[in-house]
């Protein structure tokens, strides 16, 4: 008898102990920032290897399949993607001289504001094995310059935002992330409002009110407020709204432009300390190199030259 | 029945290893195949286990130890998992009596039980700290579907920790006395 008694005080100081631990740690627990603790840097370094291994097994027998297996009807498509690049080829033309034109003036009017980032490309090789956050871990850490809170993007949009890091390896909280909130612009009617994800691989746009003249297909674009992302990159497009009996704002349904069910390479963008718009230009810089190059804030993210 | 605690620190490094690898299979492989939108989260199957069949007073560490291993790879981190696991042990402790994982069907049952006390645990926290109840379905709700695909896998995950922890397999509450 005594002996259960002294089994069951044991028990309840145990729970008890590791309850307390539990709830400062919640206390403590930041769902948008990360830092990682020694514990976690060393077994992710140990571990993420693995990760990153499986990642590119799968990404080889995709390439496997896609070049070798499932190649009908190439030739015809070929033909199509010829006629394609000749007219973007004409388009380009007449975009770079509208690109020289908007430096010029830009560097007439001294417009030095906007942050410049040095580029990291990055493989995913994970995702977050919890169902409430939507985080993808990356083949970059620190050791290759990537810092918290980096803004991530690809050719098609904005990815989220780095939440932590070690040295090899880096977390990003998407923008599928209930804790990630984006302010962006609605392209058309420049309506500000903020992005935040709703766990089905949408997000919501919230504080549009109801007399803002959004309409389905408009495309928003990021703000360049809050300090993380740069302005101008693109977020998504309205896919439903609905207008409430109640309340002063829309609900509002948004679809993102990166198709995260496909995503494999992101581009971190790093913050460079100090500089500015006006000392960007294609011949200054020069040409991409393996780990960084140095790009306007809202220059499309599409030239991703480097390798991963 | 009763196990020595090195025999118990064996089974724990097995159980940490079995979790390192399928926490590898829900992060990286099932997305790499495009399985993307609900997770198999098992580590919550194993704290399920350890707090309906082990009766000793270190299951609490045993939880925050597998949440440890689980925060690598989730942002998740540690504490609301083992906070989680503490609500699911005293719940157990309290259903003891009832509880008979004697068939597949009743273990599936037993699971899908607990994985619900687990997330309205969580989603209770994570609501709590992000200071919006309005999402609470909506978190709830992107629970169950994995929640159900892992409680129709749990027959197979208790037969295999019930190898590793030496539990017989008659169904009882109290499996290992430590």
């Amino acid at each position: 008898m005594k002996l259960i008694q002294e089994s069951s005080k044991t028990k309840i100081v145990n729970n008890l102990i590791v309850g307390i631990f539990a709830v400062y740690g919640i206390s403590q627990k930041q769902f948008n920032l990360g830092e990682p603790s020694l514990f976690h840097q060393v077994v992710t370094e140990v571990v993420s290897p693995v990760q990153e291994g499986l990642a590119s097994s799968r990404k080889s027998l995709s390439s496997l399949w896609d070049n070798y297996i499932a190649i009908v009807n190439t030739s015809k498509e070929n033909s199509v993607l010829k006629k394609q690049i000749s007219r973007l080829e004409s388009d380009l033309s007449s975009m770079e001289e509208i690109r020289k034109e908007n430096l010029r003036l830009k560097r007439l009017l001294s417009y030095t504001e906007e942050q410049s980032y040095q580029k990291v490309m990055a493989q995913v090789v994970g995702w977050d094995s919890a169902n409430e956050f939507k985080v993808i871990r990356l083949n970059k850490g620190t050791r290759h310059g990537i810092r918290t809170m980096a803004p991530v993007v690809t050719d098609q949009g904005l990815v989220g935002y780095v939440y932590r890091a070690s040295e090899n390896y880096a977390d990003v909280l998407t923008i599928l992330d209930q804790n990630n909130r984006v302010d962006i612009v609605v392209e058309r009617t420049r309506t500000h409002g903020i992005v935040e994800g709703v766990f089905n691989f949408k997000c919501a746009l919230k504080y549009i009110t109801r007399n803002e003249p959004v309409e389905v297909g408009d495309k928003l674009i990021t703000a360049g407020v809050g300090g993380i992302y740069p302005k101008g990159v693109k977020v998504g497009m309205i896919t439903d709204i609905t207008k409430e009996n109640f309340g002063m704002t829309l609900s509002i349904e948004v679809v993102p432009s990166v198709d995260f069910d496909k995503l494999e390479e992101v581009m971190v963008m790093i913050p460079v300390e100090g500089s500015v718009q006006a000392s960007f230009s294609p011949s200054e810089t020069g040409p991409l190199t393996n780990s960084a190059v140095v790009v306007p804030a809202n220059a499309a993210p599409a030239s991703q030259e480097t390798k991963i | 029945m009763k196990m020595r605690f090195s025999q118990m620190l064996v089974s724990f490094a097995i159980s940490l290893g079995l979790l390192t690898g399928l926490e590898i299979v829900t992060s990286t492989i099932l997305p790499a195949f495009g399985w993307h939108e609900y997770r198999l989260t098992f580590n919550v199957l194993i704290i399920i286990f350890l707090a309906i069949r082990l009766d000793s007073p270190v299951v609490p560490w045993m939880i925050m130890g597998l949440q440890t291993v689980h925060s690598v790879f989730s942002v998740e981190g540690w504490a609301l998992g083992t906070f989680a696991g503490l609500i699911v042990m005293l719940s157990a402790n309290y259903l003891k009596e009832v509880l008979h994982l004697t068939t597949a069907f009743m273990t599936m049952f037993t699971v899908q039980l607990f994985q619900l006390i687990w997330y309205i645990t969580v989603t209770l926290i994570i609501c709590l700290k992000i200071s919006n109840f309005d999402k609470f379905g909506l978190i709830m709700w992107s629970f169950i579907p994995g929640s159900i695909l892992l409680s129709l896998l749990s027959p197979i995950l208790f037969w295999v920790l019930e190898q590793v922890w030496r539990v017989p397999s008659d169904g009882g509450p109290r499996g290992v006395e430590i």
